[in-house]
């Protein structure tokens, strides 16, 4: 099968969404597929996967509460008209295809199998009235819709008034399963933390606030930190006698983040919200590392309500406090913890979600057909003869 | 000079252009719905004849086997506006089987083509009743009925079918 994947941020920037196409496009490689990924790129040397097509510079745009490196307009159109006319492609999965971006445009130039993913969770919007008669004459091509979560399944219902299958992001589970702890890190009553600490919505500050408690408690616990920054904000705000506690490992890459998840005794998630799915905390599960997590909506589901990891009441420290208190005390419920959470964690590894997804893939596409332009545009093409097709 | 001119094309231009477009999305519509109900029957189709080779085996008691076998071929025989019904009384029909362990144990390999059917089953039925619901709410949106935008298109098909009895096919 031929597959063309879109993605609408640019690809020389990390992200959850950039990584998971790029996880994603290289399982079906593996498998025998034909994939081709269509991104804008800010700077095309940088591009190093030989399976990405690039188009073009992207620019900054505030959206949503935050700033998105998106791509769009007629050059990037025009490019995208050549990728999907060249590609012959049997399916074209789209991700994100509701915000301004490459995949919205591709999705509106297509035609055929599309799949469109969508990540985002966001709150109800007051615009979302204005945006959905825009938005649907384009979204509802996509034959089938995949939500990452219950969370952005209950978005694109709000939003877009339009169901989704729930199929989780993917992560490569031997990889966290198989990484061996980092001596220098691990030590005993190892409390972790990864992300961009300084957003508020991550919740470094609710764990902050718990460390004098837990500290009373288990006078010889350490907090790792890892993310980009020097935390030398976050050393401001606590008691200066915990402050040899804490040490910030700053920004870590793959193979460093399996190491130290392994090097944990626990996981603390103490994200306040605007999470969707939580793919750190399936990581951690397929590390054995025992999790206690802020019992925002994702987190509730992916732990089950609670059945693969401790939830604690979002932004309540002392809660959280309570909670890691007495799971730094129990070994048992600790092992227990771990052994379930591996074997939860199967679900999120790419052999399964990769078959679902596929499985999407096969119920959106009728033998023989491939993804061509939809007749406005070669209208459009014959009109105007801007290109061949 | 009048502006009537000027604006009375124009209108109509525009209106002729929203009505192509209109017509147009109905078409895609009605296409995605025929996709998914292509995809769905091929599915119900492959489920009936693995239901009739597990009836076949020899190893389920003939009460079963005869329920399940009369259940198949009603369901493949099934007009499309019987059909969901067929269909969920097969489910019925196989949700005997899930007690039989011995019978599982024997032949796994059928077993696993049932799950992985029923699966897939889940999700053909999940994306035709969307492109179904999709189809026939913009039918009934005034424009698209007095223009006629539907054309000859037939009025797709809902299909009903109990989903929680799915899920316990699958455990």
């Amino acid at each position: 099968m031929k597959i063309g994947f879109v993605s609408p941020y640019a690809w020389d920037v990390p992200g959850g969404v950039q990584s998971h196409i790029r996880d994603l496009a290289l399982h079906y490689r593996q498998l025998g597929h034909e994939v081709s990924v269509l991104a804008p790129a800010s700077d095309d040397s940088e591009i190093t996967d030989d399976f990405v097509v690039t188009a073009g510079r992207p620019v900054a745009i505030p959206y949503n509460g935050a700033v998105a490196r998106v791509l769009f307009g007629p050059v990037a159109a025009s490019r995208v008209r050549q990728w999907i006319g060249s590609g012959e492609f049997d399916v074209l999965h789209l991700h994100e295809p509701a915000i301004p971006s490459l995949s919205l445009l591709a999705c509106s130039i297509a035609e055929g199998a599309l799949v469109g993913t969508f990540h985002a969770a966001a709150p109800r919007q007051k615009v979302a009235f204005a945006i959905a008669p825009l938005l649907e004459p384009v979204i509802e091509k996509l034959r089938a819709r995949i939500a990452v979560s219950e969370v952005a399944r209950e978005t694109l219902r709000i939003h877009l008034e339009t169901d989704a299958v729930v199929i989780p992001n993917g992560i490569s589970v031997a990889s966290f399963a198989q990484a061996s702890p980092n001596p220098e890190w691990k030590k005993p009553l190892n409390i972790g933390f990864i992300g961009r600490f300084s957003e508020p919505r991550k919740g470094l500050d609710v764990l902050l606030e718990a460390l004098p408690n837990i500290a009373r408690v288990h006078p010889n616990f350490r907090l790792l930190i890892a993310g980009p920054g020097e935390g030398l904000e976050a050393m401001q705000k606590i008691n200066p006698s915990l402050r040899n506690r804490l040490l910030f490992l700053g920004r870590i890459n793959d193979a460093e983040k399996a190491s130290f998840l392994k090097s944990l005794d626990l996981y603390v998630a103490p994200n306040t919200g605007g999470e969707s799915f939580g793919i750190i905390l399936a990581e951690a599960l397929a590390s054995g590392v025992p999790i206690v997590a802020s019992d925002i909506p994702a987190f509730r589901y992916l732990l089950e309500e609670g059945r693969y990891g401790q939830l604690f009441e979002n932004e309540n420290s002392e809660d959280l406090a309570r909670k890691v208190i007495s799971l730094l005390k129990d070994q048992k419920t600790r092992d227990e913890m771990s052994i379930s959470g591996v074997n939860y964690s199967q679900r999120f590894d790419w052999s399964q979600v990769g078959d679902e997804i596929m499985n999407v893939y096969l119920h959106a596409h009728k033998p023989g057909e491939k993804v061509g332009l939809s007749s406005e545009n070669r209208l459009w093409n014959r009109i105007f003869s801007r290109e061949d097709e | 000079m009048n502006s009537t001119y000027i604006w009375l094309p124009l209108t109509l231009l525009l209106v002729i252009w929203y009505l192509t477009f209109s017509a147009n999305r109905l078409d895609r519509l009605h296409h995605r719905a025929e996709t998914s109900w292509a995809n769905l029957d091929a599915i119900l189709q492959r489920r009936a004849a693995l239901a009739l080779d597990i009836a076949h085996t020899g190893a389920v008691d003939p009460a079963t086997g005869l329920l399940i076998t009369t259940a198949a071929h009603q369901a493949r025989e099934a007009e499309i506006s019987e059909r969901s019904e067929a269909e969920s009384a097969l489910t019925q029909a196989l949700l005997l089987l899930i007690e039989e362990t011995d019978l599982n144990r024997r032949y796994p390999e059928l077993f696993k083509e049932l799950d992985t059917i029923t699966e897939r089953l889940k999700i053909a039925i999940s994306l035709h009743i969307e492109a179904v619901n999709a189809a026939r709410s913009r039918r009934q949106r005034l424009i698209y009925r007095i223009f006629r935008l539907a054309g000859h298109a037939p009025l797709p098909v809902k299909y009903a079918f109990e989903d929680d009895s799915l899920m316990e096919i699958t455990r």
